[in-house]
């Protein structure tokens, strides 16, 4: 049987047009190769 | 491909040639993401929206500079009713490659209908207003609320997801089914959707099985084998109703006739009314089109009467103008006056009264001068008036006239005076008449027409010529002897009405006998009465010029 309050805490409010800009600049675009150049700095320099 | 870490080209190598980093595991990271491309590229083909949506998110995660995920990402995003979330990750994607990207096109494919940007927005907004309604626990209003959503924006798809989960709250397990297949529609292989689908069908078997069997068979209306024969043809199972009544012909030709009757009163109410619409409607514009040609041709037909007026007009005009041209008295019939003048003065240059006689048919409209003697009445002014006679018409006539009027005038004078000498006076007179109108000066055809008259016993024109003989011409010879005539006349007058009175006096013995007297008796006492007056007005002129 279904939980309706577990599953209603799932739903999220969805961004409005005018949020598009916070929502841009909250985007995480980090990547794995970051992750990869930052452990060869990291070598480097040790 | 490029070294992550100074950007040299790769070679087949497991360094880059460059600076000498490691390559290995970055290969099999880009390996990796662009695998989860391929794979949200293929689910996205597919149509499950959601399973792409996670395999693109996780090759972006691995190589953020995959351009074509990120667009794909956002594509998948638009379609599911997330707009601002594809337009992130477009905007994201043109940040990184500005150049060539068709996040370009997306974007403005987008904003070139705002319209339907607003709709979107609005639609996210009123969804987010239904998620805030349902954790408030009010789910009527949410379900209302998200109704709307789906209607302004049909591919909103978590929106189809809370309404279905709202169903499944409500335990109304079809409605929840339904809503769900229509989400599935648009992404086919969403958990969730999936998830809510697989409880909305077990909600409906369950509630399948809680019902009796009879209320069942009265809700579905379905048959059970007390009412129906079930045998197997082949490996079909055929049930047959055992207490079904066939229908007659009878009903199905009722039923015929019923529609056939449904028919035509639709046809009666329906099409007929537009029909006779359409039928006046072109009527009338038909009517509208005759009127007003009617009302064209009333103008163009006013218009002709008013130039048949015109020309009317102008036609009596010319009649006239051609009458007075053309008339007993237009100018052909003076030209033709002029002309037999003319001729008949070159045939015959003594035939002086012949010549006046042809000259006075032409009228003097204006008489410029005339008033001279004959002595010098050679030397006239023309009579003619110059806006009615040409110049050379005037020339001849006053040639002509200035030639014969004298001459003629002196012929008329002798034969007049010829004539009384023979006692002759009606002649006379005539003549005499006609000298005083060639000649109004001329003192001595006017004395003896008034002698003329005097001797024919007209003592009123003779006293009226002697007159004006005295009062114009008082300086003439014949002026002294004209006054005499009237003095003596007055006498005469005098004496006979005298005697006249006596005879009254004498008792009217003859009275009646003599009534032809009367009048000339009458015609006397006014002329004697005249010359009176003629008299004494010469006498006071004369004592005021003394």
């Amino acid at each position: 049987m279904i939980d309706f309050e577990e599953e209603l805490k799932k739903f999220h409010p969805s961004p409005e047009v005018e949020d598009a800009e916070s929502q841009i600049r909250a985007l995480d675009v980090t990547d794995m190769v970051d992750l990869i150049v930052h452990l060869e700095e990291r070598s480097v320099a040790r | 491909m490029r070294c992550f870490n100074c950007g040299a080209e790769l070679t087949a190598n497991p360094f880059c040639t460059n600076c000498g980093a490691d390559i290995r595991e970055y290969r099999r990271i880009i390996w990796t993401s662009n695998q989860y491309y391929n794979d949200g590229l293929t689910k996205a083909k597919v149509r499950d929206l959601s399973g792409a949506v996670l395999s693109l998110r996780a090759c972006l995660k691995l190589n953020r500079m995959n351009i074509e995920a990120r667009n794909l990402l956002g594509l998948v995003y638009f379609e599911m009713g997330e707009a601002v979330a594809a337009f992130s990750e477009w905007v994201v994607s043109k940040s990184m490659k500005p150049e060539k990207n068709i996040a370009d096109d997306f974007m403005e494919t987008i904003q070139g209908n705002p319209s339907r940007l607003d709709t979107i927005n609005q639609s996210i907004k009123k969804y987010n207003q239904a998620l805030l309604y349902a954790k408030q626990g009010s789910l009527d209003l949410a379900v209302i609320q998200l109704k709307k959503v789906l209607h302004m924006n049909p591919n909103l798809i978590v929106a189809y997801e809370l309404l279905g989960l709202l169903y499944l709250q409500s335990e109304e397990f079809a409605r929840a089914k339904r809503i769900i297949s229509s989400a599935l529609k648009i992404d086919r292989n969403n958990t969730r959707l999936l998830y809510y689908l697989k409880e909305a069908e077990e909600g409906i078997a369950a509630r399948f099985a809680s019902e009796p069997a009879a209320s069942r068979r009265r809700k579905s209306g379905s048959r059970t084998s007390q009412d129906a024969i079930t045998y197997t043809s082949g490996n079909e199972t055929i049930i047959q109703p055992v207490n079904s009544v066939e229908r007659h012909s009878s009903s199905a030709i009722f039923n015929i006739l019923i529609g056939a009757v449904v028919g035509a009163a639709l046809i009666f109410f329906l099409v007929l009314p537009a029909r006779i619409r359409k039928a006046s409607e072109d009527m009338n514009a038909q009517i509208k089109e005759v009127s007003d040609e009617l009302t064209v041709k009333n103008a163009d037909i006013e218009e002709q009467d008013k130039r048949i007026e015109a020309l009317q007009t102008e036609n009596d005009e010319l009649k006239g103008s051609l009458g007075d041209l053309a008339g007993s008295s237009g100018m052909a019939e003076r030209y033709d006056a002029l002309a037999e003048a003319a001729l008949n003065y070159m045939r015959n240059p003594d035939d002086v009264t012949g010549t006046e006689a042809l000259l006075s048919r032409i009228p003097i409209e204006t008489v410029s001068g005339n008033g001279m003697s004959l002595a010098i009445s050679s030397n006239t002014v023309s009579k003619l008036d110059p806006s009615i006679y040409s110049q050379a018409f005037r020339n001849l006539y006053d040639y002509l006239d200035s030639d014969v009027a004298v001459r003629a005038a002196r012929t008329y004078i002798d034969r007049g005076k010829e004539e009384l000498e023979n006692e002759e006076y009606q002649l006379a007179i005539a003549d005499l008449l006609r000298a005083t109108e060639i000649a109004p000066s001329s003192d001595e055809a006017l004395f003896y027409l008034a002698e003329s008259y005097k001797e024919s016993g007209d003592s009123v024109h003779a006293t009226q010529a002697y007159s004006r003989l005295v009062n114009e011409m008082g300086d003439s010879e014949y002026a002294d002897r004209a006054r005499s005539n009237l003095t003596t006349g007055a006498a005469t007058d005098n004496d006979a009405q005298n005697n006249d009175n006596n005879d009254d006096a004498a008792g009217h013995e003859d009275e009646g006998g003599d009534d032809e007297d009367t009048g000339a008796e009458d015609e006397d006492a006014a002329a004697q009465a005249l010359a009176m007056q003629i008299l004494a007005g010469a006498g006071n002129n004369g004592a005021g010029a003394e």
